[in-house]
């Protein structure tokens, strides 16, 4: 009897003894280990009543671990793996099933009642399954899953358990028919989701609204994105009669969209249109700041990756582009100390050092026809121009 | 530096439709800073029938620089230096833009020929006789048109056959068209003294 129980000294490394102990020196015998586990863990909480309560659960073998919901040994735990109380009895746990699941419906419905078919759980397993089917399901429920599955009394043994206990909404799509195409077809135990019109694919899950939304509007962005590309690589510059997404380098493939018009060039050939040194007799701000096809001034060139289709759009990527310059100190104004040619028709971000925004305070003048006009940076020449030397 | 894979484009592009537009731009040497354009006169004008040739040379700003082009033909016209063949076109000087192409610059040319403009002349003399005297101008054009922009574009075949209804031998003709190197007039003027 003694020779049953583990060696106490032997526990803690130094049994004297040896083999001529009166007491058990094997480890893997299941009560010494879980009686060793108790001794430490008593030792370490002081907690002696807990010692009958872990007791008879243990021996009763039923894994505490998993019904708290971690056990880390997963399948190869050597207790029993039942969720939620011990059935004790097919009707007690149907009864009780069903009553918390008139009072809290997602728990009840995300859990199921029995995962294992251990051959102790067995025959209560199959009772919480008859249970549930014999369970008036919500009306909710009750379309929702006969809609998911077009074969609802096919036979495989947990999966079925799974799919009648677990809220469809809960339940993930099937993967395969996501990417395109199911092996399984129509024996598949996943919901397939509905087609995409946009993306052509099974990937709208039936029941998640938000998320079939989220998807439609992204993958409808994605494709409006897509053909602007497409209609982009076809564009050809003006200028290097080149198409310009197939410029060589990364940095030439990009677009200079001119304000005023709608003519498409390379961003490094209207650059160098616009900065070219003037031939004789040209005039810079007739010539070199108009488009070279309709001569059509425009004051600023706007880079973009893609081309536009529509105003809407051209007014998107300009918006885009200011609101990106907006955000980059301007080296002109440099803080407050220098002084930007630009003035208030800056693109860039006229701040001071302590993050204050340069206040700009507009002087109108009224002239002589009786219009305001805002006055520039006011010199001394402006008033000796107007002076009358009698 | 010259965007030569632009200039190779404009010369495809060129040759693909020469059959229609009858503009045709060649490349003088290897190197494709130096073409040659030519363009047909235009229909219903003095220069009628002729073919004009014209000696363009790239800048190397091109395209952002107007290229150059100078008549290598001699032509009686306004807007066209009788003597050196320069050209007063505005989009050849201050109204260039590099959407402008080589083709587009010698059909302007050809839309020069049948619309000149006396008002802004590259030729004083030319544009004071088109002026005052157009019944003279329109002769001195076609005979300019005749004389110069018009053997070089006939066959040999054509050149013999004229020369012979003239009433001249078909082998000492072609023995001196041969000596004279083609010049039909050169070739008539040597058979006449002879």
């Amino acid at each position: 009897m003694s020779k049953r129980v583990l060696c106490k000294f032997f526990a803690h490394g130094a049994c004297l003894k040896g083999e001529h102990c009166e007491y058990s020196h094997d480890w893997t015998a299941p009560q010494n280990n879980v009686h060793f586990c108790l001794c430490r863990l008593l030792q370490l909480t002081r907690i002696n009543s807990l010692y009958s309560i872990l007791t008879h659960l243990i021996f009763a073998q039923v894994c505490t671990f998993y019904q708290k919901g971690t056990c880390t040994y997963g399948n190869r735990c050597r207790y029993e793996h039942v969720k939620a109380s011990r059935p004790w009895s097919g009707a007690s746990s149907s009864s009780s099933s069903s009553s918390r699941t008139s009072s809290q419906p997602p728990i009840s419905g995300c859990v199921p009642q029995v995962l294992t078919s251990r051959s102790g759980v067995h025959c209560s397993s199959t009772s919480v399954e008859v249970s549930s089917r014999s369970r008036p399901l919500g009306p909710r429920n009750q379309p929702a899953w006969n809609r998911g599955f077009e074969q609802p009394d096919y036979v495989d043994g947990t999966d079925v358990i799974e799919s009648r206990t677990v809220r469809p909404a809960d339940q993930s799509i099937c993967s395969f028919a996501a990417a395109g195409d199911c092996p399984r077809g129509e024996a598949c135990p996943h919901i397939h989701g509905d087609l995409c019109p946009t993306c052509g694919k099974h990937c709208l899950h039936p029941f998640r609204p938000e998320e079939r939304e989220e998807h439609m509007k992204t993958c409808e962005k994605k494709q409006k994105q897509l053909e602007a590309l497409k209609l982009s690589q076809e564009i050809e510059c003006s200028v290097c009669l080149d198409r310009v997404l197939s410029k060589p380098t990364a940095a030439e493939r990009k677009f200079g969209i001119l304000s005023e018009c709608d003519h498409a060039f390379c961003i490094t050939c209207i650059r160098n249109w616009r900065s070219s040194s003037p031939t004789t007799g040209m005039d810079v701000n007739s010539s070199l700041r108009a488009c070279p096809i309709c001569r059509k001034l425009s004051y600023f060139v706007i880079p973009s990756v893609i081309w536009y289709t529509s105003k809407e759009e051209k007014q998107e990527i300009i918006d885009n582009y200011k609101a990106k310059l907006k955000s980059i100190d301007c080296k002109h104004f440099n803080f407050g100390d220098g002084n930007c040619p630009f003035g208030t028709s800056c693109f860039y971000k006229h701040a001071y050092r302590d993050g204050r925004l340069e206040e700009v305070v507009l002087r109108h003048l009224g002239a002589e026809d009786g219009e305001t006009v805002i006055a520039k940076d006011i010199r001394l020449s402006d008033f000796l121009g107007d002076l009358r030397i009698s | 530096m010259i965007d030569f894979g632009r200039v190779q484009k404009e010369l495809q592009e060129c040759s693909k439709d020469s059959q229609a537009s009858g503009i045709k731009v060649s490349p003088k040497a290897d190197n494709l800073a130096r073409l040659v354009g030519t363009i047909p006169g235009p229909i219903g004008t003095p220069y009628e029938g002729g073919t004009f040739q014209i000696d363009i040379t790239l800048p190397d700003a091109y395209p952002f620089q107007p290229p150059k082009m100078q008549f290598a033909t001699k032509v009686w016209h306004p807007n066209i230096s009788s003597q050196s063949g320069a050209i007063c076109l505005d989009i050849l000087k201050d109204q260039w833009s590099p959407a402008l192409t080589l083709k587009t610059a010698l059909l302007s040319i050809q839309a020069l020929l049948s619309a000149p403009e006396p008002d802004d002349p590259q030729d004083a003399v030319v544009a004071q006789q088109y002026l005052k005297d157009y019944q003279t101008f329109v002769g001195t054009a076609r005979y300019w048109t005749e004389t110069f922009a018009k053997t070089s574009a006939l066959g040999v075949e054509e050149k013999v056959q004229r020369l012979v209804e003239m009433g001249f031998l078909e082998s000492l003709v072609r023995s001196t068209l041969d000596a004279v190197g083609g010049d039909e007039n050169l070739a008539l003027e040597k058979l006449c003294s002879a």
